[in-house]
């Protein structure tokens, strides 16, 4: 087997685990009551599925009625490039540069392109199975309800296989580029940060520029008429700013056999080649230069024999100690930081942005308020989900016992109580989900334009919720803790339990909504309602502190580190 | 003061037995040295003791405590050091210490009088206010040492403590361990290095498959073997597969 091949084969191994799982499932027979729960995981996933692929179909219907059928793929490789292109530069950033293996590997008589390629094909690999619940489903429908014939189906995969690589080469040469910039000087991780959120910025801009472009909002009605006469009216509409979808569309539509189909396949293979040749010439030139700085080691001890100043604490209490620890180590790893704490702010903005159409009028800022003046519970439901959801879908409580990795014997013999462990993490998650609902609040009071009367109560409300998912969120996490991870990133955004805890999290939000609107049908007033679900709120925060503290007694003494 | 009575550890479901009924004790006062080839079970043993492993069946017992039952009281008169300096990376030398020093509860003064002691002797004052990633091997080692002689525990637990250290730093260890030894503290160490564990321990235990080969003082283990030149022969003898 080639170097190259190997390599590959070995960072793909260690990333997927086979060989961990199949020790796990097989010699060590662990963890075999996963495989029922992934089961019922998935099987609780195919509604959501059918319902999907019903209305793709109803979609594909509705643009078939005006000729313009074809917009469904250009809509579906757009969404997939998109997304990669956002989410995969946490992702390549974290791979490329802050896996624990690196250090090894740059001592091995190989290429930087050659590793480069082995830690790019992983993120490769995953963007697959990301984007095969959402992508697939679209190209296959399209595929049944087109009757594509043979010829569809044999390009399909191949278009499937395509997809990630322009994308993710672009943000890939970025990634590289700026890695290589900002890796000079004391203040690395500070600039590593700036310079992500700088990508994101840029990316996020790009995304809504896009997005805006593909909308038809600024159309009269003239050139919508002339949009849909043009067969390729829309999906040249949609994909006039990122060409690649329109490549995509028609070599996927026309097939390999005709001239457009060919020169579109052309150009699309060409310009992933194109990329991914420039990310393998970039790495052979940049890569190590970022890596080396990065492992370059940047205190500030003074020779000479001057000594700092040293800080002595005199004698803090064990929780508000592991609590400063828990700030401390998310805060100082870029990746948690990035992922969590910055994670959970960007989301008001993201989904502010995404929920706002810019123009006067047709804002859903307006659909926000007179929801809440003309049906107050369902307004009060709302803008509590939009501050819940943007306080507990950070991954930070379902990671928090994972994050601590191979340090976790330090948790297990320091002599305090497992339940004071877990409460001091409790209140640090609890501290980004206030930060998170804090962003949520100021949206909804400074884009949405709420008056304190009608925010206050959803505050009222999400507040002990929040507390309860942060509860349940731990509890997943400390039951099957991830800590033999290599990259940071593999302990929150690749963490299972992260997945676990957000299906649950959502699970519970459904029962938490329905008896919202249960309890706002019943015909008892506005102020009745809250109190009971207050009241039913704080009553479960109770109960879960109870029984996640008696889990953690439980439970720690197994966890093996 | 550490009791190990009939305890064995398996993985893999039974099919690797790490620790096989193994019954020793350490007494007040003691530097015991704990011995035995890679994969014998020594490290597996420790955590046990520790409290990071939990044991198949048996019980170890600290100052007559049952270490699962009354965990935390035997926690507080514990300090161990891993044989791999994994510690928060991200944290500074001295947070590192102050964590420690606040999870254990020792007081402001105390504290500060033993890590400046500590930090000159191991030559770390200078690079405590840095973090930790930057680091070498053997700075972590003595930083986690650091920690562990500050808590002045009454039973240290040290796994392979002498790896990574210079002679220097190693050559204070082990004057610091005696000296914990003769103010009436136990010590259980492992070590591959026969020297040392010939000087400085009191008594000696060779584990092997498991399964506990050798146990007793010098001149008692020589009294077992049929070369009794060194330790190392005895180990070797004992440890033949």
């Amino acid at each position: 087997m080639s170097p190259t091949a190997a390599l590959v084969k070995a960072a793909l191994n260690s990333n997927f685990g086979w060989s961990v799982v199949r020790h796990r499932l097989f010699v060590q027979k662990r963890d075999r009551w996963m495989v029922p729960l992934i089961a019922l995981a998935v099987v609780g996933v195919v509604p959501t599925l059918v319902l999907y692929v019903r209305l793709l179909g109803a979609v594909f219907d509705m643009l078939k009625s005006l000729g313009q059928e074809k917009a469904l793929l250009t809509l579906a490789v757009l969404a997939g490039q998109l997304t990669i292109l956002v989410f995969g530069l946490f992702y390549l950033i974290a791979t490329f540069y802050f896996s624990r293996d690196l250090e090894y590997l740059v001592a091995l008589p190989l290429k930087p392109s050659q590793i480069m390629l082995s830690k790019f094909a992983v993120v490769l690999i995953n963007e697959y199975l990301t984007m095969a619940p959402f992508i697939l489903p679209a190209l296959i429908v399209y595929g049944f309800k087109k009757d594509g014939g043979l010829e569809y189906w044999l390009i399909m995969p191949l278009a499937y296989i395509l997809l990630p690589v322009i994308p993710l080469a672009a943000a890939g040469l970025v990634v590289v580029g700026m890695m290589r910039l900002v890796n000079i000087g004391k203040k690395k991780d500070l600039l590593i940060i700036i310079g992500s959120l700088v990508l994101i910025a840029a990316a996020l801009f790009l995304q809504f520029g896009l997005s805006r472009a593909a909308g038809t909002s600024g159309l009269d009605t003239q050139k919508i008429i002339a949009m849909i006469a043009s067969p390729d009216g829309l999906v040249q509409s949609i994909g006039h700013r990122f060409p690649p979808a329109i490549w995509a569309t028609r070599f996927l539509h026309d097939g390999l056999i005709t001239a457009s189909g060919l020169s579109a396949f052309a150009l699309f293979a060409g310009l992933s080649i194109l990329l991914f040749g420039g990310l393998m010439a970039g790495a052979q030139r940049l890569f190590f230069g970022g890596l080396v700085g990065l492992s370059e080691r940047s205190g500030v001890r003074v020779r000479g024999g001057k000594t700092l100043p040293i800080k002595f604490s005199s004698g803090r209490h064990p929780v508000k100690a592991i609590f400063l620890r828990e700030v401390r180590l998310m805060n100082r790893t870029p990746i948690f930081l990035l992922n969590g704490v910055l994670g959970v702010l960007m989301v008001p903005v993201i989904l502010a942005l995404t929920l706002s159409t810019g123009k006067p009028g047709d804002d859903s800022a307006d659909i926000l308020r007179l929801m809440t003046s003309a049906k107050p519970v369902t307004g009060v439901l709302v803008t509590t989900m939009f501050m819940i959801v943007c306080a507990t879908l950070s991954g930070v409580a379902s990671s928090s016992f994972s994050r601590e990795g191979r340090k976790f014997w330090v948790s297990k013999v320091i002599p305090v109580d497992y339940r004071q462990q877990v409460l001091a993490k409790f209140l640090h998650s609890m501290a980004i989900a206030l930060l998170g609902i804090g962003g949520a609040t100021a949206v909804l009071v400074f884009r949405f334009r709420l008056a304190a009367g009608q925010w206050l109560p959803s505050l009222a409300l999400a507040l002990p919720v929040t507390a309860i998912l942060t509860f349940l969120n731990l509890a997943v996490d400390l039951a099957r803790p991830l800590l033999d991870w290599i990259s940071p990133q593999k302990a929150m955004k690749q963490n299972l339990n992260v997945l676990i805890a957000m299906l649950l999290d959502l699970g519970f939000l459904f029962l938490y909504g329905f008896a919202f609107v249960a309890l706002g049908k019943s015909g008892l007033g506005l102020a009745a309602v809250l109190g009971i679900l207050a009241a039913i709120g704080l009553g479960l925060a109770c109960l879960a502190y109870t029984l996640v503290l008696q889990f953690a007694l439980q439970r720690y003494p197994s966890i093996e580190a | 003061m550490i009791e190990i009575d009939h305890v064995s550890k398996s993985y893999n479901k039974g099919a690797v037995r790490a620790v096989d009924d193994l019954i020793l004790t350490v007494l007040p006062g003691e530097i015991f040295g704990f011995l035995g080839p890679n994969g014998a079970g020594k490290t597996t043993t420790i955590k046990m003791i520790v409290g990071i492993l939990k044991p198949d069946s048996g019980t170890i017992r600290i100052a007559g405590l049952d270490n699962r039952t009354e965990a935390l009281r035997c926690k507080t008169m514990t300090a161990y050091v891993p044989d791999e300096p994994e510690i928060y990376e991200r944290l500074k030398g001295i947070e590192y210490l102050n964590f420690m020093g606040d999870v254990y509860g020792v007081s402001g003064g105390e504290r500060r009088s033993r890590i400046e002691h500590w930090l000159e002797a191991f030559e770390l004052s200078r690079a405590v206010a840095d973090p930790i990633q930057t680091y070498s091997h053997g700075m972590r080692q003595k930083i986690i040492l650091t920690a562990a002689l500050m808590v002045k525990p009454r039973v240290l637990v040290l796994d392979e403590p002498m790896v990574g250290l210079d002679p220097r730093s190693s050559h204070l260890l082990k004057e610091a361990m005696r000296e914990h030894c003769d103010g009436g503290g136990t010590l259980f160490f492992s070590t591959h290095i026969m020297e040392v564990a010939e000087r400085l321990c009191d008594r000696l235990g060779i584990i092997h498959k498991g399964r506990l080969a050798a146990y007793g003082t010098m001149a008692e283990l020589r009294d077992q073997a049929k070369d009794k030149a060194s330790l190392e022969n005895i180990f070797l003898e004992l440890t033949e597969s």
